[in-house]
């Protein structure tokens, strides 16, 4: 089998050759394994083993990009003659060359790569992997017998390596490892539907308690429901981990240094200034001891660090990577990220998370009188604006009334804009969890004050 | 791309150890994309791709492996590593490869491979300059064009093999525009299975123009209202709302799986009687048409509802044996990379008796919802949430003032039988479908409707 980083070099070697200032190969493989289960049966199973690679070249202070899957070297030479005929069309821009270690604002980090990738994911045959969902769909379904069904159940694995190669002399690579169990259930109790989902994930298969997954999913799914609707109103809202991540995840797309450029970002100008009204610490830390989203490194190869983002409620860095850093003349904080192989780097978290406190959710539920605690969202994408701030998200949950769980509510909506929401977050609880999204999200339960419930 | 012979040996490996059904999905692309923002072009970017998919079916499981290749022996010790998921009995048969013909035959004039990058950024260039001097509140324009080529072989054990090559250009400007502290966003896209001839349909600048109308016109919204009221449903994006809420209800994989409001109401009146839906992937150079489905079955018009009853749903080659109804060529898939399932087209609700503007006057208090984000759906419950991106009050009939940050939110099921009345002003709207991790491309498409009442999500209570 050849070394990815050996196919890096070939293809850098075939660059080097090139009339061009500076040259970068990005290479990723993969092997993938997903299996979805259905009523005790396998309803499909893929695999795969695949490689891409994606070549930069810089050329007067312009740039060019273009990518492959094939191997071949004759399509590596066209690849990269694309790429030098795309750059003939882009901007000249004097910060667009590659990163050099003056750029550099984390030292490079030797230690912590064991702890991306678990030799045990090699120890369990496809067989074992099926049996794991099946065993997962027989779980749930005991949880309750109002559970009807399972909307989906997918298991998915991969073992990802990245090796990048740049005319600066940077030539490295990482190997990674994950495993992922999602499931979605359906209960029914008379002509009523609800459905609820829970996932986890882990470096591998063995250290994915699938025991949680079937008992948060079967309450999400059961707890709802007998929902209705409620009156339109004000009120306060208890935010689960599932959801709060959710809404942090917009706090961490503004943070990101090209949208603040760009003025996409309502952090544009507000460096230094006061964002939440309570002394919240948020941060993004790529190098998060068992973090799923921590690398050595990001993708052009800028080491990786952590990144204090809000200290006590008061904004205090963008997420850079190289080309931005140099534009607002600091250093890159190694937030270089691709969506794959197919793409040029662009900015984008790693594992951005608010710091947890020591309260409980039954403390925070406890004092919260009035409200309405939030199980789960849907319309993110389409109801929030990151850019104007304005958030409009269909929610479903549980009223609560003096302080307790009083009834299930649904098809409702919260509405509030992203500077209100911060300012009107007033706590944290202690139960941190983690959700992959472009990088992976982190954020206790959340009680945010005052915001709008439209219903009847 | 594979030869009839090669093609027929792999099927035949495929089912060496038993299974009902073996394919091939061979695929090459290439594709360019050019993205203009901060006024310069910031990223120019072209890919190559080729790879195969193979797919064995035994009973209700499905087995799946691709490669990043369409040569013959890392696709024959494919087929052999998955031939090994089944074991049955006897050897599943392949029958002999016979091509298939579609009836949908489009003409491309401007193929993407003639056209250069330089022109390309000539086209986003004057989207911008289109776009900021509409009014000097835009702060940022954002442009892309994208374009693929693709030839695609697909061939099964039923005996078929299909050959297609396929055009895509899709254009979009996002804009940004600031007043104060008030920023606002307006979108326009241009999208066809066709080449770069699109642009003498529509000129770029006028596309710019009128994501720039939006973002200066929301500038002024004032905050939207929340509770229940009436809604009127523009024209064209307007039938996301359609194609979210009860399109993937009626996509058969949805119905297997007792995940649908839709199941065992075939022949049931599920909607109010103004209502006709259709799916159709054979309207010419739409975004969502095609020759063939993604299992190489030749494309069709499908009647979802007709005046509020339903008639059928959309299914791939899998739901369709499982279901025992015909195939409708709506097994789609991103790429040789994934396993096909059933997805919609282009979908639409028909054109009905009422103009826009009998409409809208019908309306004594509700919202005027011309344009969205997008939405999302649980199709278990048909619950759903739409972000509304452009959308006015209606006062005593007419359009008054412009809201943000508005969403509607309802139940599929229940918001068609809520459908009072249906415009004549068909027209459609390209995007991107999401579902089980794969993204093609779709229409949605209706006139103006009107809604009798649903929920409001704004702040002003």
């Amino acid at each position: 089998m050849v070394e990815l980083i050996d196919l890096c070099k070939k293809a850098a070697l075939a660059a080097s050759r090139k009339k061009v200032d500076e040259y970068e190969v990005y290479m990723a493989s993969s092997i993938h394994n997903e299996i979805e289960v259905f009523n005790g049966n396998v309803e499909s199973l893929s695999f795969s083993d695949t490689k891409g690679i994606g070549l930069r070249v810089f050329k007067e202070k312009k740039m060019g990009y273009a990518y492959t899957s094939n191997m071949n070297e004759d399509e590596i030479d066209k690849c990269i003659e694309k790429a030098i005929e795309n750059s003939r069309v882009t901007g000249p821009d004097e910060n667009n060359y590659l990163p050099l270690a003056k750029d550099y604002n984390y030292p490079l980090q030797t230690a912590g790569r064991e702890n991306l990738f678990s030799a045990k994911i090699n120890e369990l045959s496809t067989e074992d992997k099926i049996n794991m969902a099946k065993q997962l769909e027989i779980l749930a379904k005991k949880k309750d017998k109002r559970i009807s069904g399972v909307s989906e159940l997918i298991y998915d694995d991969s073992i990802s390596e990245v090796a990048i190669i740049n005319s600066n002399g940077f030539e490295d690579s990482y190997r990674t490892s994950s495993a992922f169990l999602y499931l979605g259930l359906i209960s029914r109790s008379g002509e009523d539907v609800s459905t609820g989902d829970y996932f986890g994930f882990a470096r591998c298969p063995q250290d994915i308690d699938i025991e949680n997954i079937a008992d948060k999913a079967a309450y999400r799914s059961v707890k709802l429901l007998g929902a209705k609707k409620i009156k339109s109103q004000t009120t306060d809202l208890l935010l689960d981990p599932f959801v709060a991540v959710q809404f942090l995840g917009i706090i961490a797309g503004i943070s990101c240094a090209d949208a603040v450029q760009k003025g996409k970002s309502l952090l544009a100008g507000k460096m230094g200034t006061r964002i939440f009204s309570k002394d919240f610490n948020i941060a993004d830390d790529g190098t998060l001891e068992n973090g799923m989203a921590s690398r050595p490194f990001d993708s052009e190869g800028v080491p990786k660090g952590r990144t204090i983002v809000f200290e006590k409620g008061i904004l205090k860095s963008y997420l850079y990577n190289t080309y931005t850093a140099r534009k607002d003349k600091t250093l890159s904080t190694g937030n270089a990220a691709r969506a794959s192989y197919k793409s040029p780097p662009e900015t984008g978290i790693s594992n951005f998370y608010i710091e947890p406190s020591e309260k409980t959710v039954e403390e925070i539920l406890s004092k919260t009188g009035r409200g309405f605690y939030v199980m789960d969202i849907i319309g993110l994408h389409s109801g929030t604006n990151p850019i104007s701030g304005q958030i409009s998200v269909g929610a479903k949950g549980i009223f609560i009334e003096k302080g307790e769980m009083a009834f299930p509510v649904k098809e409702v909506t919260i509405a509030t804009d992203i500077l209100s929401f911060c300012l009107n977050l007033d706590e944290v609880a202690n139960d941190i969890k983690f959700m992959p999204a472009s990088g992976y999200i982190g954020s206790s339960s959340m009680l945010v004050k005052d915001i709008t419930v439209s219903g009847t | 791309m594979i030869e009839k012979k090669t093609a027929k040996k792999i099927l035949d490996i495929l089912k060496k150890s038993g299974g009902d059904f073996s394919e091939i999905f061979a695929q090459k692309r290439v594709s360019n994309n050019l993205r203009l923002e901060d006024r310069k072009i910031e990223n120019s970017n072209s890919g190559f791709e080729i790879g195969c998919g193979l797919r064995l079916i035994s009973k209700d499981s499905t087995f799946y492996a691709y490669v990043d290749s369409l040569e013959k022996e890392p696709l024959l010790n494919a087929a052999k590593v998955l031939s090994a998921a089944v074991s049955e009995k006897s050897k599943g048969s392949v029958l002999d490869l016979n091509e298939r013909k579609s009836n949908y035959k489009i003409k491309v004039s401007s193929h993407p491979f003639n056209v250069g990058q330089q022109y390309k950024k000539e086209i986003l260039d004057e989207m911008d300059q289109s776009a900021r001097q509409y009014n000097s509140s835009i702060i940022q324009v954002t442009a892309t064009i994208s374009d693929m080529e693709e030839e695609v072989f697909i061939a099964n054990s039923e005996g078929f093999f299909s050959i297609d090559s396929i055009v895509k250009v899709f254009t979009a400007v996002n804009v940004v525009a600031k007043k104060g502290n008030e920023i606002r966003t307006g979108y326009e896209s241009l999208a066809k299975t066709k080449g770069y001839e699109i642009f003498s349909d529509k000129k770029p600048g006028d596309i710019a123009i009128e994501a720039s109308r939006m973002a200066v016109t929301m500038l002024d919204a004032v905050n939207a209202p929340a509770g229940s009221m009436a809604a009127v449903i523009g024209n064209a994006f307007g039938g996301v709302i359609f194609h979210e809420a009860c399109g993937h209800g009626l996509e058969a994989d949805s119905i297997i799986k007792d995940a649908s409001v839709f199941k065992g109401k075939i022949g049931k009146k599920i909607a109010s009687s103004v209502v006709t839906a259709v799916d159709d992937c054979t309207l010419p150079f739409h975004w969502g048409s095609y020759s063939f489905d993604s299992e190489g079955f030749p494309s069709g018009k499908n009647v979802l509802i007709e005046e509020g009853v339903l008639k059928g749903y959309l299914s791939d080659y899998k739901s369709s044996i499982k279901m025992g109804m015909k195939q409708t060529g709506n097994g789609r898939r991103q790429s040789y990379k994934d396993i096909p399932v059933p997805r919609m087209s282009n979908t639409y609700i028909d054109k009905g008796k009422n103009t826009k503007d009998e409409i809208i006057k019908s309306v004594t208090k509700g919202v005027f919802a011309k344009e969205f984000a997008g939405g999302q759906v649980d199709p278990a419950t048909g619950d759903f949430v739409f972000g509304i991106s452009e959308g006015y009050l209606i006062e005593n009939g007419k359009i008054c003032e412009p809201i943000k940050g508005a969403t509607l939110i309802g139940n599929g099921p229940d918001i068609l039988m809520k459908i009072e009345a249906v415009g004549q002003d068909l027209d459609f709207a390209p995007g991107f479908c999401g579902k089980a991790g794969q993204s093609v491309s779709n229409e949605v498409g209706q006139p103006t409707i009107l809604i009798g009442s649903i929920t409001v999500g704004g702040t002003q209570v």
